[in-house]
């Protein structure tokens, strides 16, 4: 057994192909992606906060306490329109066009009198679609005047400031949260790491697992092998370790990789909420979730050399191999669903319940004994299917399609 | 010494009507079994080198494939010296040297690797299998390119690797299913010599073959297998002695009298 495993193992490390799905992929290329497409984003989104607007007001002379608080903000440039613009097509089309970016529209009942003028409709014309922050440099200025007016109505009525406080907010709701902040992260954010975890162990054992099957069908040396003195039960376990052992290994590699990158970047960027919640989960917890995976990785290990074994072609395998990421999706995306908890039936579902018990481990709120009933039942679904592989691989029918 | 005899096999058809035409008229289509080896009788004694004839889909496969364990049989027996083959397989596969023309190597791996991995699968020691290759790669002239990988090998040079390999664990017998068959002139020569010098060690050979040439070149005996039923068995000279108009047509009697 071991020397069938050894000798695969020498096979896999040798061959770039798998090498670089296995190891170049997560470590590099990944983080690289992920990393350039979040560098990206956030320099977009600080040039929208940043970028001058070029804007246009009509009707000023309503509203001088306004435009002069706009011409104040360094990063708005008045422009000047014709003001006898009356047509609001023409108004729409001048934003289309990038003459301004955008126009505000004062109407003539502006005035911090707020009993007598009613509610005041400043209208605003917009590209929403685009990235520029728009609204939310001009809330900046009108909430302040706003508050501003208010008060000074509020205060022409008679009213205190306690009294303002009650009638601008009748009624407020005080959350007391018992979660503490690892269940709170790890509710957020629990369902989606065995998630990736699960399809990272299929995919890295895919390839090995065609290889070592359908491409030894291919290559003429299955029929040699098979009539070497060692028993197929070696030969199953030694290429069933193969395709495991390459599985775990990309998943580890991977998740390493990302909370290595994770952490460089969270201390870069100073986000205490990571490493502190990282931190929050104890070595324990963090072993428990990789002893769960074994016999996940087990499982896929098995299914995939029975498939890989059954086709007669490495595309063939490939073939059959793809439509289980979707089958392993199903039940692990149903522990991401907020309301499924680890009780009831849903504990009894295969890998949805160790998805379940992965996400109460980092949430920090496993029931133990629960783990061990959901470790045996996948371990002994793990053994069942590769006693399947053994017998799979005693069949005439099989082996010579 | 290999004795075969009265060996059946069938194989389950999974949908009869998806056959074609000219496999539903083989008569050995009964029901929904297929039986691919229905008597075959041969024997091969020490020194002797046998060559297994017939048509393509005769049954020649099937029956090499039984002897070397990767099928199992139906009805029949075979012995390798006395060694029961059907009850032990294990001890059958340690005597039994097994290569047909579609075997391949492990590209990824060298030349040396390749052959020493099946050594130590017939749990030779280490030095033991160190010693063979040495021996086989100065005979089989293969020194120069045992340690490179095996993909860059060429036709030739996989054929040596492919008879190292089967050969490393000192077989008291070889099965080859035809060896030679899509190899150029060189890489078949190879097999030839090698078969010769089997037969001076006086390792009893089964080999299948198309080539009629190969057989007066190679053979004390012939077993010819038609529609998986043996219809000749015999010395080449009563091969040959079945028709005084050369091999081919001896080959066409032989196929005749098993209908007769």
């Amino acid at each position: 057994m071991w020397l069938v495993f050894k000798k695969e193992l020498l096979e896999l490390l040798r061959d770039r192909k798998t090498l670089f799905f296995m190891v170049a992929l997560p470590i590099a290329i990944f983080p690289l992606l992920f990393g350039g497409v979040a560098y990206f984003m956030s320099q977009a989104v600080s040039e929208a906060q940043t970028k001058t607007l070029n804007f246009a007001i009509i009707g000023e002379q309503y509203g001088a306490e306004l435009a002069e608080q706009l011409s104040k903000v360094e990063s708005l440039s008045l422009q000047s329109i014709d003001s006898t613009l009356d047509n609001d097509e023409q108004k729409k089309a001048l934003v289309r066009d990038g003459e301004v970016d955008f126009i505000i529209e004062i109407p003539s009942n502006y005035g911090s009198d707020l009993i007598n003028t009613g509610q005041i409709v400043i209208k605003l014309f917009l590209n929403d679609a685009q990235l520029n922050s728009v609204q939310s440099r001009l809330n900046k200025i009108i909430n302040e005047l706003e508050s501003g007016y208010q008060r000074t109505s509020f205060a022409a009525l008679g009213v205190n400031e306690e009294q303002q406080v009650a009638l601008l907010e009748p009624i407020v709701i005080e959350k007391v949260n018992v979660a503490d902040e690892r269940e709170n992260i790890g509710e957020q954010i629990g369902g989606l790491i065995p998630y990736f975890l699960f399809i990272l162990c299929l995919q890295g054992a895919m390839l090995p697992a065609a290889d070592i099957g359908a491409g030894e069908k291919e290559r003429g040396t299955l029929e040699t092998l098979l009539l070497s003195p060692i028993s197929r039960q070696s030969i199953v376990l030694g290429k069933f370790l193969t395709i495991a052992f390459a599985g775990a290994v990309t998943a580890l590699i991977t998740v390493g990789s990302m909370a290595i990158w994770g952490i460089i970047l969270s201390q870069g960027m100073a986000i205490k909420v990571v490493s502190d919640f990282m931190a929050s989960i104890g070595l324990i917890d963090f072993l428990l979730v990789f002893l769960m995976l074994v016999p996940i990785v087990a499982m896929f290990a098995a299914v995939l050399l029975a498939l890989s074994i059954y086709a007669r072609s490495y595309k063939e395998a490939q073939g059959y191999m793809t439509p289980l990421v979707f089958v392993v999706i199903i039940p692990v995306l149903l522990a991401v669903i907020p309301g499924i908890e680890l009780k009831g039936i849903w504990a009894w579902v295969p890998l949805t319940n160790v998805a379940l018990a992965i996400k109460e481990l980092i949430k920090g709120t496993m029931d133990y004994v629960q783990l061990f009933a959901i470790f045996g039942s996948s371990v002994i679904i793990a053994g069942g299917l590769i006693a399947f592989c053994v017998y799979w691989f005693n069949k005439e029918k099989v082996l010579f399609r | 010494m290999i004795a075969i005899s009265g060996l059946a096999k069938k194989f389950r058809v999974e949908n009869p009507k998806k056959l074609s035409a000219q496999d539903k008229k083989d008569p050995r289509l009964e029901g929904r079994f297929f039986h691919s080896v229905k008597d075959v009788s041969m024997r091969c004694e020490k020194g002797q080198v046998l060559a297994l004839l017939g048509p393509n889909g005769a049954g020649k496969t099937t029956t090499l494939r039984m002897l070397s364990t990767a099928l199992q049989p139906d009805a029949g027996s075979m012995f390798i010296g006395d060694t029961d083959v059907i009850k032990d397989p294990v001890a059958a596969r340690k005597k039994i040297g097994f290569l047909s023309g579609s075997t391949g190597l492990y590209g990824r791996l060298t030349g040396r690797e390749n052959i020493a991995y099946f050594g130590r699968l017939n749990a030779m020691s280490d030095q033991e299998i160190e010693a063979r290759i040495t021996m086989l790669g100065e005979k089989l002239d293969m020194m120069s390119f045992l340690d490179r990988r095996s993909e860059t090998f060429s036709t030739g040079m996989k054929q040596k690797t492919s008879i190292a390999r089967a050969v490393i664990h000192s077989p008291e017998v070889i099965v080859l299913d035809e060896p030679t068959t899509g190899l150029d002139i060189m890489a078949a020569k190879t097999v030839i010599d090698f078969i010769k010098d089997l037969k001076a060690q006086s390792v009893p050979v089964i080999f299948s073959t198309h080539h009629l040439e190969e057989v007066t070149e190679l053979c004390d005996s012939v077993t010819v297998i038609d529609h998986g039923e043996t219809t000749f068995d015999g010395s080449l000279d009563a091969f040959k002695a079945l028709s005084n108009e050369g091999l081919h047509a001896s080959f066409m009697a032989s196929l005749k009298q098993g209908v007769a």
